[in-house]
């Protein structure tokens, strides 16, 4: 059976995907249903005095028009979704999104009304007819200015912009700043991205008033959370709701149980008007209505000692939160926990303050705040080695965690409430291959030089991390054999193209003894499945694949006692494999799964007091604390320093996500992951203006990568199971974004050492990295 | 009130999928809108409304156009193909049933995560490959970079269009 | 966004001032108005229309105050339009300098607030649309200024001597 895990099963749910009949949120069709469109705010900060829809409600075609006002009790902040960690001494201010501004508009974009109408077209036209009554007011965008005295306050019921403090500390970082023999500090910023999922938001609502049921089709990565925080606002008992995240294209974080404004509002009306209404979000609107990403300023400094060896770190850094912070503090957190990286580091003072801006909110985005805390502790190595004479190859593997020195626990809070504690992992090996397969010795000694001579300016990159993955709470799955000897699961989290219809399947099917084609696998409807979180921090795998894993071993031992009654054996002289149970070496001896779900779901005689009927179990499971994974990326770049054009010639990625369950789609998430991260770092920027005004809301002026920008990723695994759960998996789907950054700066700096260049920011666009080269050219100059 | 409705409807008939299709349209709704709503061929997807992510990608009397800049009118009399009319076109009985052999390409080489952005990546390749047989790499990513994948990184893709354009090639 | 630039008109500088505060004019010479009322002393509403690149043309309210008047040297216009498309604010200060009897520099300086669909979506075009809509209005300004000379040469001339 060890043939299932492991192996590059193709994907049960292709065939759906690729001939245009999966169901996507948009493709849900109702008879009668209604299109809604939002009107929503051109200022950044306003005062808002009313939303005027008299002309909005007469335009033929407009069913119904909603300003806050007209919200009634409705009306209410959204929920903290994410409280703040258990640490000592700090502060966090919850400011949650509102369903329609009221009194106030925060960010542009943020809705002031909503329309509903027979057609989007009309629901359009009408929008265009509200007057929003509202007198600007200065906006806060600069995260520096944003604390200095005197300044517009985003919530002007607190006393400044900041919506959180917090210190983390372990060891005495002044006495390893007293003993280190280099102090490197500096100064890095990371920009504001968009998680840009191909499908925008949507949700379709349907209100069957006769059975007093409702139906929400939803673009979430958590349709559990939601339907219960829906059931709770509408008053309405859970099971009169069912929330279904269909096939979603693409989440990345910001389709999680946000409870966006549309989210909440769609349902309400469509229970009012007792009719289906849809609203799906244009890609203007995702610009502004979608949550972002990533924009921090830190302040660090290493201690080093000559030899190369970490005595400490000191960070201090501004995290913009946006206008609200619905989300907590878990990218924060992230960021102060992932810089400690693989690295033994004795000292480490962090401390950060969050800060409302006049922007749109901030939650987690692919990476979720970990990107920070790479491209800090990376970057201040490279620039410590380059300082002390060390290769960077040798600087990390001086500082790495030895292999036997796990559980490590670094003494500090992670974003799960958990200490942050790595459960498993070896460092080393993994730079090694990278070393080894993009060749850096030799690339170093030999290419770089002659390529230099024939005037090409080409470096390496060579950088590592490590990923907290695979967070509880918990997930649950249920495994069903049916008569028909059928295998199904059913698991609460949300799909969002991470292959969980086969790795789901390969894990029961090795379990018991099937085809994984032949299991079908249900996410993302509460009707299925009700007990659960979602697809979040690279976990659905090892949180939801553990559950099934249990669901499917208590279908398998409950098998087997049936059989063992009724073929007169112990169930230890039976085998499950091609969906029979067998007599071990007596194969003409058994019986079919489907003849054993009928036996475990009798019309006449007893189940046994005790037993429950059918050939069906649930599983839940919840890890103590995350699992670590970690790897090494290495890229060659190619740079043109006339023009700043740089074209990445290689990029590799070796991995370390404990058992692979399914390679190819663990390589496929790590593409996909680099492909995102080379956008970050060299493309993707959304620009506000000093008014807070998005200068680049289209995908004309938002640059996604293509496939002429992208390279082929090369991956290599290496495996070190997690001890924290029975499949020993580590999570994945956010590692390939995670350190591309800190590789991409380290490579071009490393392609241009006539320049001196020190790369301290994300994204670096062409346009930067010209002005960059410009500046030291003119340094240069007598 | 300053804008009313358009309620002019304008009779037009597409042959989309090789059939027929009588229809009476708005002048502004958009081809990729009708196809959606009016015709329930919700295999063609909306990514971006504004021509760049290639989603929506259909053929319009065998060239790829997107359908999200076109009104339906334009496509009055045109032979329009959209995903779904690919299965029916490429039978081909092979290991994944009624596939066209890129879309089973598609599924070895695991050029799909999402799958959202697919049907616009097929409708885009079918020409590529009628025009271009034998593609080298460059060629294929040249082909697609009017196409955004937020997904696989294109490698795969890349993978399964060389893989489909040997099948085709037989 | 920042707008600056200056231009010469060929006239006297109280000709160009009276010009250049007549309502009528403003809504000529503001390419795009489709009509400019005076409802106040120096306050002025009206309707524009204008489109920038893939934004298309959208109808703005348009409100014109015109404060810290110094005739006929100086002026400060406070402009706020908003529409469904989005929104311009903010003001412009203009000067007149005297080159000579015939010749009038006019400099100006704008700093406007530009947000929604046209900043989101037109970014990129935002400038040069208002080069072009600057240089139509300078264009509608000169042929005003022409016609208005012409005319007044032809009446009784209490003003400044006809051009040579």
């Amino acid at each position: 059976m060890a043939e299932v895990l492991g192996r590059a099963f193709r994907r049960n749910e292709d065939f759906e995907l690729l001939t245009g009949r999966a169901l996507f949120v948009d493709d849900v069709q109702l008879p009668g249903m209604l299109h809604a469109a939002f009107v929503r705010s051109d200022f950044a900060h306003a005062r808002l005095s009313g939303v005027d829809l008299e002309a909005v409600r007469r335009h033929p075609g407009v069913v119904g028009a909603w300003s806050a006002e007209d919200l009634g009790d409705y009306w209410q902040p959204g929920p903290l979704l994410v409280p703040p960690p258990p640490i000592e001494r700090l502060t966090f201010h919850a400011r949650t999104q509102v369903p329609l501004a009221r009194g106030k508009v925060r960010h542009a974009g943020e809705p002031v009304a909503v329309i509903v109408a027979e057609s989007r077209y009309v629901a359009e036209d009408a929008a265009a007819l509200a007057l929003v009554d509202a007198e600007p007011l200065p906006a806060v965008v600069d995260l520096e200015r944003a604390l200095e005295p005197g300044v517009a306050l985003v919530h002007e019921d607190l006393a400044s912009n900041v919506a959180a403090h917090v210190i983390q500390e372990r060891g005495d970082y002044a006495a390893a700043r007293a003993a280190a023999d280099l102090r490197i500090a500096r100064r890095f910023r990371y920009d504001r991205g968009a998680a840009a999922a191909i499908e925008n938001r949507g949700i379709v609502a349907d209100w069957n008033p006769r059975a007093r049921e409702l139906t929400v089709w939803d673009t979430t990565q958590a349709p559990i959370p939601i339907r219960n925080g829906l059931a709770r606002m509408l008053d309405l008992s859970e099971s009169q709701v069912r929330v279904v995240a269909p096939f979603i294209g693409g989440g990345f974080g910001p389709k999680i149980m946000m409870f966006y404004p549309e989210e909440v509002l769609i349902p309400w009306i469509a229970i009012r008007l007792e009719r289906p209404v849809k609203w799906i979000e244009d890609r203007r609107e995702n610009f502004f209505a979608t949550t972002q990403e990533r924009e921090q300023i830190h302040d660090a400094e290493l201690a080093i000692a000559a030899d190369g060896r970490i005595l400490g770190v000191r960070d201090e850094f501004l995290h913009d939160c946006g206008a609200y912070d619905p989300y907590g503090l878990t990218v924060p957190i992230n960021s102060q926990c992932t810089l400690l990286g693989p690295y033994e580091v004795p000292a480490y003072r962090s401390e950060f303050r969050a800060v409302f801006t006049n922007k749109p909110i901030v939650t987690p985005v692919r990476g979720a705040g970990r990107q920070h805390g790479v491209f800090v502790i990376e970057r201040l190595l490279d620039l410590a080695a380059r300082e002390l004479g060390i290769d960077r190859l040798e600087i990390r593997r001086r500082n790495y965690l030895a292999p036997g020195a796990f559980p490590h626990d670094n003494n500090i809070i992670f974003q799960d409430f958990a200490p942050l504690v790595y459960d498993s992992g070896n460092y080393a090996p993994a730079l090694e291959k990278a070393a080894e397969i993009i060749g850096y010795e030799a690339f170093v000694r030999e290419e770089q030089p002659r390529l230099r001579a024939e005037g090409h300016r080409r470096g390496i990159g060579i950088v590592s991390y490590v990923e907290g993955t695979g967070i509880g709470p918990y997930e649950g799955a249920r495994v069903s054999v049916e008569p028909s000897g059928r295998v199904s699961v059913a698991t609460g989290v949300g799909t969002q193209g991470q292959g969980h219809f086969t790795s789901f399947a390969q894990i029961v099917a090795e379990v018991l003894g099937v085809d994984p084609a032949e299991v079908a696998v249900s996410t993302g409807d509460t009707r299925e499945f009700h007990w659960g979180t979602g697809t979040f921090a690279s976990r659905s795998t090892v949180v939801a694949g553990s559950a099934c894993h249990g669901a499917a071993s208590a279908v398998r031992q409950k098998a087997l006692e049936l059989a063992a009654g009724i073929l007169g054996v112990t169930s230890d002289d039976l085998v499950l494999e091609g969906g029979r149970v067998s007599v071990r070496n007596d194969a003409g001896r058994s019986v079919a799964l489907g003849e054993l779900a009928s036996r475990a779901n009798p019309l006449r005689g007893a189940v046994r007091p005790g037993a429950e009927p059918g050939l069906e179990a649930s599983s839940y499971f919840g890890p103590d604390r995350g699992s670590t994974a970690s790897g090494v990326h290495a890229c060659v770049v190619e740079v043109d320093p006339e023009t700043a054009e740089v074209r990445v010639v290689r990029y590799l990625v070796v991995h370390d996500c404990g058992r692979v369950i399914n390679p190819m789609i663990v390589e496929g998430q790590i593409h996909g992951g680099v492909a995102m991260g080379i956008g970050n770092a060299f493309y993707e920027q959304l620009v506000f203006d000093a008014d807070g005004q998005l200068l680049n809301a289209s995908l004309m002026d938002y640059l996604l990568p293509t496939a002429t920008d992208v390279p082929a990723v090369e991956t290599a695994h290496m495996e070190t199971p997690s001890p924290l759960n029975p499949l020993g998996v580590k999570g994945v789907g956010e590692a390939g974004a995670i350190p591309v950054g800190a590789a991409f700066a380290q490579a071009i700096e490393d392609a241009l050492p006539e320049y001196g260049l020190e790369i301290l920011e994300i994204p670096l666009s062409p346009n930067r990295l010209f002005e960059l080269l410009e500046r030291k050219r003119k340094e240069a100059l007598p | 009130m300053e804008r009313a409705p358009l309620l002019q409807r304008t009779p037009i008939v597409p042959i989309v999928n090789g059939t027929p299709r009588e229809s009476e349209v708005e002048p502004r709704l958009l081809l990729s809108d009708f196809l959606r709503h009016d015709l329930g061929l919700t295999g063609t997807h909306v990514g971006c409304e504004h021509g760049v992510c290639g989603a929506c990608t259909v053929l319009m009397d065998g060239r790829a156009v997107r359908s999200c800049l076109l009104f339906a009118v334009q496509a009055d009399g045109c032979e329009v193909v959209t995903v779904e009319g690919l299965t029916e076109a490429g039978a081909d009985g092979g290991g994944d049933g009624r596939l066209h052999p890129l879309q089973a390409a598609f599924r070895e080489a695991h050029a799909l995560q999402c799958g959202f952005c697919t049907p616009g990546f097929l409708m885009t390749l079918i020409p590529f490959l009628e025009e271009n047989p034998d593609p080298d790499e460059g060629e294929i990513r040249a082909a697609i970079s009017g196409n955004l994948c937020r997904c696989t990184g294109y490698q795969n893709i890349v993978a399964a269009v060389r893989r489909a354009a040997e099948t085709l090639r037989g | 966004m920042r707008l600056e630039g200056d231009h010469a008109f060929d006239g006297p500088r109280p000709a160009v001032w009276d010009m250049l505060l007549d309502p009528d004019v403003m809504a000529r010479a503001l390419p795009g108005t489709e009509r400019l009322e005076r409802v106040a002393e120096d306050e002025y509403r009206g309707v524009m229309r204008v489109g920038v690149g893939p934004v298309t043309a959208g109808r703005y309210d348009v409100t014109v105050r015109i404060v810290d008047k110094a005739p006929p040297a100086r002026y400060t216009m406070e402009i706020d339009g908003r529409g469904a498309l989005g929104f311009a604010r903010g003001t412009a200060q203009v000067t007149l300098e005297e080159e000579g009897p015939e010749r009038t520099r006019m400099r100006y300086a704008a700093d406007l607030q530009i947000g929604g669909k046209v900043a989101g979506v037109g970014q990129r075009l935002i400038e040069s649309v208002s080069r072009s809509l600057t240089a139509q209005g300078l264009a509608a300004l000169n042929g005003e200024l022409e016609a208005r000379l012409a005319r007044r040469g032809k009446g009784a001339k209490p003003g400044p001597a006809e051009p040579a």
